[in-house]
């Protein structure tokens, strides 16, 4: 352990590592995941007073192991049995795996703490709370201040969602069938997904008070990458964070206003992300192609669906998507008919209503506006998508490239009405008023 | 995603209720607002005061200037007011349909738009 990392940053690496070993020996993940909490906060107050220990994660699990006794004998009377197997157990099998355990415990160990944390019988937000106090290390008060609700709010839905998961009955643990393994999995991957996009789409960048839940959502992606690495999903995920991270700096200006894909100063994207972001997407797309197809791919164009259409998954579909929009020198560079050919395999493989809506502006940017004010047409009858303000957005920015501005002007401003972020809002007023104007002159 | 609940009256539909009855109503309330705090959805509950208690207030000089209010007449007006914090407007709808009196009167559903950084 070096000394120049960031205390807080090696807590929160040794989270999870701390929560493995105490699962590991005692089980009962809310009594462990407390313990570990309590350990970790002690570490906060202790280290950059006393300093770092030698072995930090060694003195976390002990601390952590303390804590579980004494939780556990002060509910002697309902926990006689557990507080035996804790108060017998020697300090020194908890520091390190049993001698027996087989190379790849730690590894599943990890994966069942994410896949405990996204568990299927919880709502999404206790999910992304869970996993960032149980994974990431962040304690409640990070976590409400990331959400803006108050502590106990947030307190109260960690330890719901504990419950729930004790209620279940369902194990921690790697499912054995391949298919529940994959459906788990999944659910930690939107999870992910989840907390990233919460981040990147957070106005209000106060890392006083608020964690950047966008490079959170990197690091615990790298993470799961590195326990899964020949998982094409998990590389895609990863893959497409990077690729949207990389345009933070010009997403939006200094005021905070939302400046378009289209008219973000590229030179300020981030080069180092995107160089990543497109080796990982290249990598992924590549051995995919070997598995489904058995024949290398490499020096294929992105979209030749035949040598891999059937094993990508969606997010290698939008990393990929992003990776080209990253590499074009400009929006009217950018390689609209490989990015249609994607998004027509996206709403094959995934077929999802937010997709398809992205897929209509290649449409119209291959085949002209015409166009896709057709293909607009066969979504709007999609009772999900009525009266949703990114399709009527769609539709303006449509209109608006065929000439018809006075329309435009309308259907900007019925979607910033119904708009439910103030920069959305904002941003479509001004397209609104951008639309009157050209209909005016 | 954050939402505001609304619930509408007035002092003519509440006196209608005999007094006998109102323990049980508050307690069924009660018992709706501590449901949602312990999942963790609900952030606060707050009851208002008559609207004959409502003030609108200006600045004028440099001073507060204060009229009777509220500032739009209507027949009926916010009784009281919830702040959820919750999956999606599917589960905010859901949370108010459970609402104690949600079967006879209905409950406004606003989504947030926006909020200051700097709340607590």
């Amino acid at each position: 352990m070096t000394a120049d990392q960031d205390p807080g940053d090696l807590l929160r690496e040794l989270a999870p590592q701390v929560l493995e070993a105490l699962l590991r020996r005692f089980g009962h993940f809310d009594l462990c995941e407390d313990a570990t909490q309590e350990a970790l906060l002690a570490a906060a107050l202790q280290w950059p007073r006393d300093g770092t220990p030698d072995n930090p994660r060694g003195w976390l699990i002990t601390v952590a192991a303390r804590r579980l006794m004494d939780a556990a004998r002060s509910e002697q009377s309902r926990r006689r049995r557990e507080d035996q197997v804790a108060v017998a157990t020697p300090q020194s099998e908890l520091l390190s795996p049993p001698a027996d355990a087989d190379p790849g415990q730690d590894r599943d160990d990890s994966l069942a703490l994410l896949f405990g944390c996204c568990h299927p019988a919880l709502s999404a937000p206790s999910q992304i709370a869970l996993t960032l106090r149980a994974v990431g290390g962040l304690t409640t008060a990070q976590i409400a201040a990331a959400f803006l609700v108050p502590e106990a709010t947030m307190a109260q839905r960690i330890s719901r969602a504990k419950q729930a998961i004790k209620a279940s009955g369902v194990p921690l643990a790697v499912p054995a069938g391949e298919t529940e393994r994959g459906d788990r999995l999944r659910a930690v991957l939107h999870v992910l997904y989840l907390i990233f996009n919460e981040g990147y789409t957070a106005t209000h960048s106060d890392q006083l008070t608020r964690p950047d839940l966008s490079a959170e959502a990197i690091r615990l992606a790298r993470w799961l990458h590195r326990l899964l690495p020949g998982d094409g999903e998990v590389a895609g995920l990863l893959a497409l964070m990077l690729l949207t991270e990389a345009r933070r700096p010009a997403r939006t200006t200094p005021d905070g206003e939302l400046v378009p894909l289209a008219e973000q100063q590229r030179s300020r994207w981030d080069r180092a992300l995107i160089a990543e972001g497109v080796a990982l997407i290249t990598a992924a797309l590549a051995s995919s192609g070997q598995s489904s197809s058995g024949q290398s791919s490499s020096g294929q164009s992105a979209a030749g669906e035949a040598a891999w259409g059937h094993a990508v998954g969606p997010y290698q579909l939008q990393a990929a998507i992003a990776a080209v929009h990253d590499e074009a020198q400009d929006v009217d560079a950018t390689d609209w008919p490989q990015i249609l050919a994607l998004y027509d395999l996206l709403d094959r493989v995934a077929p999802n209503p937010l997709s398809s809506l992205s897929r209509v502006v290649a449409v119209a940017r291959v085949h002209g506006p015409a166009a896709g004010l057709d293909a607009l047409g066969a979504l709007e009858s999609d009772r999900r998508m009525a009266g949703y303000h990114r399709l009527l957005a769609t539709r303006a920015h449509l209109l608006g490239l065929a000439g018809q501005h006075g329309p435009a002007a309308l259907a900007y401003r019925e979607a910033a009405r119904r708009a439910t972020s103030r920069p959305e809002r904002r941003y479509l007023s001004r397209m609104a008023a951008a639309q009157q104007a050209q209909q005016a002159g | 995603m954050k939402y505001l609940m609304l619930i509408y009256g007035n002092q003519e539909k509440w006196n209608a209720i005999p007094a006998e009855e109102w323990p049980a109503a508050i307690a069924k309330q009660e018992a709706f607002n501590r449901k949602y705090q312990q999942t963790g959805e609900l952030i606060g509950a707050y009851g208002l005061a008559d609207q004959v208690n409502a003030r609108l207030v200006r600045r004028q000089d440099g001073a507060p200037a204060v009229t009777d209010g509220p500032y739009l007449e209507t027949k009926e007006y916010i009784a009281s007011f919830y702040l959820l914090d919750c999956e999606n407007a599917e589960r905010a709808e859901q949370i108010a349909a459970d609402m104690p009196w949600a079967d006879q009167d209905p409950v406004e559903v606003w989504p947030v738009l926006h909020e200051s950084p700097t709340n607590p």
